[in-house]
């Protein structure tokens, strides 16, 4: 895998899938209404070559006015996407996003894959927000949750499959890393007992 | 049915625990691949994979 990390940017080319045109498409919108937003989880890993399927792309924007919620919402379904767990934009704002639920985007008449939208709740959702990552793939652009935290959490959350997207993105990752930054939010997720699965038996 | 047949959890257990080890194994080593390998090449697999 050739890509350039420097200056808090990954730059780097490759063959898109369909998965990758759906996420630009969507974070095209985003970009536009300018609001401020984060892709984390699965799709991190997916993005530098995972092999596995997802039906749901994570992230969080920025605490938007619900006045400005309803622009993105009118553009978001304006460019042929549709919220599928709620139909109006004022309760989608008030019932879900300001109560730290997810609202769930998809291409109308589709269900997977989703875009699930949330507000950060939380300090470590607040972090990667403010520390994204930009992504320069094939000169469009995409923001990704720092990978310190992206891998460190991904061993919190502990399933086969966060434990594998955790090993795939340390292979790729591992010498690029802030190791001390890792190494706290390993100590803060308590997922110390975890760190030997990244490298496996020696 | 003409016999049910003998289940040990213990052995299922091992198994389990078996390819748990053997499917990570695969992340790394798939993982090493592609970051040795050119984007063009693991990239054009990767999009057969997920638009498949």
């Amino acid at each position: 895998m050739e890509f350039e990390y420097k200056n808090n940017t990954i730059k780097f080319e490759r063959e898109l899938s369909n998965l990758d045109e759906l996420v630009l498409r969507f974070t095209r919108i985003l970009d536009r209404q300018k609001i401020k937003y984060v892709l984390v989880s699965g799709y991190v890993a997916i993005l530098f070559g995972r092999s596995r399927q997802t039906e749901d792309i994570d992230l969080f924007i920025e605490k938007i006015s619900f006045e400005k919620f309803e622009q993105l919402w009118k553009e978001i379904y304006a460019k042929g996407f549709e919220c599928i767990n709620d139909s109006n934009p004022k309760d989608a704002y008030d019932y879900y996003l300001n109560d730290s639920l997810a609202l769930r985007f998809a291409l109308k008449g589709t269900f997977i894959w989703n875009f699930k939208v949330k507000f950060p709740k939380d300090d470590l959702n607040q972090h990667s927000l403010e520390n994204r990552v930009k992504v320069e793939l094939n000169n469009e652009t995409i923001y990704i949750g720092p990978m310190e935290l992206q891998i460190a959490y991904k061993l919190y959350l502990g399933s086969e499959k966060d434990i594998e997207d955790a090993i795939y993105l340390w292979e790729i990752f591992k010498t690029t890393l802030n190791k001390e930054l890792f190494e706290k939010f390993v100590q803060k997720l308590k997922v110390q007992d975890k760190i030997k699965e990244l490298e496996g038996a020696k | 049915m003409k016999k049910f047949p003998k289940i040990d959890l213990k052995e299922l257990e091992e198994d389990k625990k078996r390819n748990h080890e053997q499917r990570l194994e695969f992340v790394r080593i798939y993982a090493k691949w592609v970051k040795k390998t050119p984007n063009k090449v693991w990239s054009k697999q990767h999009k057969e994979f997920i638009d498949n």
